[in-house]
């Protein structure tokens, strides 16, 4: 009886959160799978189910795959950039924790992620402008020619990688530190007595250690590169100076679509191919994850 | 093989100092035991050793060489740590032949030796396995065939089986002391608990509040030790320790109320001085009828071999271990025999022995 009075109480608790939680991120997800499947737009008052068309045309929409291309790139480069050199990072400021700079260490690193995207994007602008930025004088103090940074096809892709990673390491670095902060000390002692210097310690205790970590740092990168806009947004903007149209993104393509063309049942279906790329990318984790518990 | 010296070695924090001029000699091929309670400076002393503190003053050498300043990995040490520190990614082969990797020996000779060092230790059917697939004893050995397969000089060991379960540790002492037996590397054992150092080493390091208490032979310590805190360290049930005064004829000491406790011989100190009289509770025996000194009753222990029998004697408390089965309850006076040939005596204030 108490039992289920207790059930009872536990419920009605939870209900207002669990609706919330319900309308705010279930309906939408269930309402983009529906309108995917729609020609749903603002302008006709007739809205037909036409099942698959929607990704059919997708296929064939070389707007979109670009976008695809681009963001995948920009999702894997920020990736590979990222997580080495946040190990690095994270391993240099744990190993000098008792350094009185370590707080300023971590702070520097983690600031990029908390800052405003705009500002801090606009402030790479600058840095990589072709005529007045710091990277293009520095290059032609080292007498290599100036860069078109922000307009050649191949370096703005570049570009937006490196503000991206920029970002991403703050939040990298965070994690690792709590990473290697759990690993147990004895380990590290036992590998000195075994001979290992410290670099030989880093690379056969910590990265096969702190695994785990990198593959959620991995994933939660992954998923924020995907989700790449405003970076683009803001930095690229092609030579008649129109915003985000050197490198097309995915969102930036669904804004399009669904704000410009009014095609919001198109643009949801661009969503859909997001959320699935993301959702495959969960699960390589989870079960790389289950793998490893197995050991 | 190797002998280890320790001179006058210090170790300080701050103006805090653990370890206070230490010096132990550690001959080439012995096992010998640190001991003492927590915070004795027993595993700092250990860590020093094997370069994993700095040496605050003193010198420590191996082989004759002074190593203060020496890398741990060049000392040729190897230290078996309490929580065993097994790579958990590496197999137990990876595990064992990993400094002989970092030391770029071929596989063929890594193969070969981690082979080795499995079959002293029976783990051969273990290799291709991982840490977090074996139970704590054959983690133990793997921390140990990781020790042997180096061929060290110097083997260190810090608290190896204070993770494993009672019997566990009763078997693994033995095992250990065959291996030290047949492989003959010169040992530093680091403990807490007096019967492991009683039962494994050559030498006893006795270590109270970083300075040492006392060095010796097992049965030395327990025989004679130098002071009160030897004394109730060493030997479980501890040594009973009554206050007394040193009587007219030198033979006895006699308690506040007259009791008069007999002694093996001649009191060196001047009649009335106050000492402490020490007795091993397994010293004491039933008196025939009549004899003996009374002992009120105040608990009773019955372990089924021995009975563990807690008393007063003169309003202090003793405790007396016994080979019959007795028949008593709590409160009843029991007249008993102290062998006086192995009592102790102590000075009261310094508790140094007399």
């Amino acid at each position: 009886m108490l039992k289920r009075k207790r059930f009872i109480f536990a419920i009605l608790a939870i209900l207002p959160t669990l609706a919330i939680f319900g309308y705010v991120r279930l309906y939408p997800i269930a309402d983009t799978l529906r309108l995917s499947l729609f020609k749903w737009d603002i302008l006709s008052r007739n809205k037909p189910f036409i099942g698959l068309a929607n990704f059919r045309e997708l296929m064939g929409d070389h707007l979109f795959l670009d976008a695809l291309v681009n963001t995948t790139i920009i999702a894997f480069g920020v990736l590979l950039l990222t997580i080495p050199m946040a190990l690095v990072i994270a391993a240099l400021i744990f190993h000098r924790t008792r350094s009185r700079m370590a707080g300023f260490y971590e702070t520097a690193v983690f600031i990029p992620h908390v800052v405003s995207l705009v500002p801090a994007a606009m402030a790479w602008k600058w840095i990589f402008d072709a005529r007045l930025g710091p990277l293009n004088a520095l290059l032609n103090f080292f007498g290599i020619p100036a860069q078109n940074w922000l307009f050649d096809p191949v370096l703005s892709v570049i570009c937006i990688i490196v503000l991206c990673s920029w970002q991403a390491l703050g939040y990298a670095v965070l994690i690792y530190i709590v990473g290697f902060k759990n690993l147990p000390v004895s380990l590290y002692e036992a590998a000195k007595l075994d001979g290992a210097s410290g670099p030989q310690s880093f690379w056969f205790l910590s990265i096969p250690m702190l695994k785990p970590i990198t593959l959620y740092v991995s994933v939660v990168t992954l998923v924020s590169g995907f989700n790449v806009y405003a970076q683009a947004f803001v930095l690229a903007s092609d030579a008649q100076g129109a915003p985000g149209r050197q490198v097309r993104v995915l969102v930036l393509d669904m804004l399009e679509n669904s704000f410009r063309n009014y095609r919001v049942g198109y643009a949801a279906s661009e969503a859909v191919v997001l959320l699935v790329i993301v959702l495959v990318l969960t699960l390589i984790q989870f079960s790389m994850l289950r793998e490893r518990g197995r050991i | 093989m190797a002998s280890v010296e320790i001179q006058n070695v210090r170790k300080a924090y701050g103006a805090f100092e653990t370890i206070k001029g230490v010096s132990v000699d550690v001959p080439d091929g012995a096992f010998v035991v640190l001991v003492g309670p927590s915070g004795c400076g027993k595993s700092t002393l250990l860590r020093m050793i094997a370069g994993l503190e700095e040496i605050t003053g003193g010198t420590i050498r191996i082989d004759g060489r002074v190593i203060n300043e020496v890398e741990p990995k060049n000392r040729d040490i190897a230290m078996v740590f309490q929580n065993y520190a097994l790579y958990p990614h590496m197999t137990i082969a990876e595990n064992m032949g990993f400094s002989l990797r970092l030391a770029k020996k071929s596989k063929e000779e890594i193969a070969s030796r981690v082979a080795d060092a499995a079959r002293i230790l029976g783990l051969t059917d273990y290799l291709q396995r991982y840490p977090k697939q074996l139970s704590g004893g054959q983690r133990q050995r793997v921390a140990m065939g990781r020790a042997i397969v180096r061929n060290p000089k110097v083997f260190l060991f810090d608290e190896p089986l204070s993770n494993l379960d009672a019997k566990l540790r009763v078997q693994m002492r033995a095992e250990l002391k065959d291996i030290h037996a047949r492989i003959r590397t010169t040992t530093v054992y680091v403990t807490h608990d007096q019967i492991e150092a009683m039962t494994m080493a050559d030498r006893i390091v006795v270590m109270r509040d970083g300075i040492v208490e006392q060095v010796g032979a097992p049965l030395e310590l327990y025989d004679k030790p130098a002071n009160m805190f030897v004394a109730s360290f060493i030997g479980s049930p501890s040594m009973n320790f009554l206050s007394a005064k040193v009587s007219e004829d030198h033979k006895s000491v006699v308690t506040e109320n007259g009791v008069r406790l007999p002694l093996g011989a001649e009191a060196s100190a001047a009649p009335g001085t106050a000492v402490t009289y020490g007795i091993r509770p397994e010293h004491l025996t039933i008196a025939a009828p009549g004899e003996g000194i009374p002992i009120t009753v105040t608990n009773i222990e019955p372990t089924g071999s021995e009975t563990f029998v807690q008393g007063a004697v003169d309003g202090q408390k003793i405790s007396v271990q016994l080979r019959e089965r007795l028949f008593i309850k709590t409160g009843d006076v029991l007249n008993l025999t102290l062998a006086s040939a192995n009592s102790h005596l102590f000075e009261s204030v310094t508790g140094q022995r007399l």
